[in-house]
């Protein structure tokens, strides 16, 4: 008796999870969906699920068509410059706050945790007029070095030293490890997951970001994905509606990159908490 | 003695490069901002000159209220939204979904993806799926005898579809925070329950729910702060309209300097908006550490 109304139950359980899941997934189904419809379908009267016949060539328009591939180059550009900043800054300060021994260490990681109390949705306007001095508006110089210090990664990173085994570190010290060789050949080892795993974080982060971009960037050549796409309803010759086949095709491009990282690191990405 | 100094100056070293970027791309703007908001600067003149605290005075008493109060009241419905759908959806999709089994694996991560899918990308997509006369969503709506609705182009749908695109991506984040705490329930506590013949409802009420309050609470903080400062969506979807139904705080900012060059207004805008968050974030955090032990930063 208990044990059919345990399965019962599952069975239910079950059925629901399945229709919720499916219903939140429908947009990225949908996106793939249309990206491969042709146009008199994408229109049609009857809605399709289903496409009756697959056109890749929407792929092809969207880049011949628009400036997709300057977007996605100047996106990986943009990425790993944001990407090799933030490590190297991070790093060093992990190491300085978790190992370093000088007069008012405290006091100064006070003074980068403070910063997640200034977002940049509060200081963009000075933030603009101060870059757009030094010529740096609408420059790779401008997307990228005011984005290169991630208060976050300095937090974990520092936590995750300060847990580092004593005997390893003066283990690594008679080795004659210096500083710089500590942090490549101790720390970063022994802390490899979330090492891993917020470096993937800041790296979807950065290919993600849309507020700096659109703060930074006004002009087509410097455009990244993120604005590209959302500018594509507009940029794009013809009706409004008409392309959105093609449309759907850039923004799948613009998160395949995301997609692929998140399905091939899915255990590193249910591990950390702080995303 | 100098030896030891070296060996400091060493170690501060390594911080530097942090402390330079706070204080250069942080600390100093907002110094500035305060500074900016006692002048007269539009960013089409060139010169301009302090006119004390009259920007404040257009924000609050003089036509600028009606915005920053309409603002105010969009903000706090989209946050207070997306924060009860990340909670309630969360726990919800939790409680379906703890299974371990290899598809409820598969089912969790694309509850999971959405979080991670650029709001650019979503937000086309959502436009597209909204758009009136060719969306799936009306045409779906119509086959079945409805209305097409212009979800875009009206006060309440367009907020309301807004708010979706911010569940949808939200709930899976709830989702994962609740069942990485789920495990550390200890197991006694529902037998214990089982045996003296607690009810499975009765038994979420009285053990899954309470004990797991401080995780509720991280999730509350972490959305209201997060919502508060919602932006690309809003830009990607509606720019704020239709008639400014949409025009959450950080747009009204962005407006005001960017498209119509008010850097002045809209600094006095944005340190208004610096104090309210960094007194809310006082506020939560006080309770945090009444909530819990482990204050959440």
């Amino acid at each position: 008796m208990k044990k059919k109304k345990i399965t019962l139950f599952s069975i239910i359980n079950f059925i629901i999870s399945t229709a919720i899941i499916l219903v939140m997934i429908f947009p990225i189904y949908w996106m793939v969906v249309s990206s491969l419809m042709s146009q008199s379908e994408l229109l049609s009267n009857v809605p399709k699920l289903v496409p009756s016949s697959l056109h890749f060539e929407n792929y092809v328009n969207v880049f011949k068509r628009t400036n997709m591939f300057k977007y996605t180059l100047n996106s990986c550009i943009m990425t790993f410059g944001v990407l090799a900043i933030q490590l190297v800054v991070g790093l060093l300060a992990a190491y300085g706050f978790s190992q370093g021994k000088f007069k008012g260490k405290k006091f100064f990681y006070y003074i980068i945790l403070g910063l997640m109390m200034v977002p940049g949705q509060v200081t963009f306007i000075p933030e603009y007029i101060m870059i757009a001095k030094w010529g740096w508006v609408n420059t790779f110089t401008g997307l990228i070095v005011p984005q290169g210090l991630s208060v976050f990664f300095i937090f974990l990173m520092r936590n995750a030293f300060m847990n580092v085994d004593k005997d390893i570190i003066e283990a690594g010290r008679m080795d004659g490890l210096g500083r710089f060789g500590l942090i490549f050949h101790v720390f970063i080892p022994m802390t490899r997951t979330i090492f891993t795993s917020t470096s993937l974080i800041l790296f979807i982060n950065s290919w993600n970001n849309y507020f700096w971009p659109k703060i930074m960037t006004t002009t087509e050549d410097i455009r990244v994905l993120t604005i590209g796409i959302a500018y594509l309803k507009q940029t794009y010759a013809g009706d409004i509606v008409a392309n959105y086949n093609e449309i759907m095709a850039g923004a799948l491009i613009a998160s395949l990159p995301i997609i692929i990282l998140f399905f091939a690191f899915q255990k590193y990405m249910f591990e950390n908490k702080y995303i | 003695m100098p030896r030891k100094f070296k060996e400091q100056f060493k170690d501060f070293l390594f911080v530097v490069p942090a402390l330079a970027y706070a204080i250069i791309f942080a600390y100093y703007p907002l110094v500035k901002l305060f500074d900016l908001s006692f002048t007269n600067w539009n960013l089409l003149r060139d010169s301009y000159k302090y006119v004390g605290t009259k920007n404040y005075e257009w924000l609050f008493y003089g036509t600028g209220a009606k915005y920053i109060r309409n603002s105010i009241q969009v903000t706090v419905i989209y946050a207070v939204a997306e924060t009860a759908i990340t909670i309630i959806g969360g726990m919800l999709l939790a409680l379906l979904l703890k299974k371990t089994s290899k598809y409820f694996k598969v089912l969790k991560a694309f509850a999971f993806l959405p979080r991670y899918i650029s709001i650019s990308t979503a937000g086309v997509v959502f436009l597209w799926m909204l758009n009136t006369n060719s969306g799936i969503l009306n045409r779906i709506i119509m086959q079945y005898g409805g209305e097409k609705i212009d979800w875009l182009g009206k006060p309440g749908t367009a907020l309301l579809s807004i708010i979706m695109l911010a569940g949808w991506k939200n709930v899976g984040y709830g989702m994962m925070i609740y069942l990485s705490a789920m495990p550390n329930i200890p197991r006694e506590y529902y037998e214990a329950a089982a045996i003296d013949g607690a009810t499975n409802t009765k038994s979420f009420f009285k053990i899954t729910l309470p004990l797991l309050a401080p995780t509720t609470y991280f999730l509350f903080i972490t959305s209201l702060l997060a919502s508060l400062k919602a932006f690309q969506s809003i830009d990607i979807m509606t720019q704020g309209g239709p008639i400014r139904s949409t025009e959450v705080y950080v747009y009204l900012i962005y407006h005001m300097s960017m498209e119509q060059f008010r850097v002045d207004r809209a600094s006095a805008a944005a340190v208004v908006f610096f104090v309210a968050l960094l007194l809310l974030t006082i506020v939560l955090q006080t309770i945090s550490k009444k909530v819990s032990k482990n204050s959440v930063l």
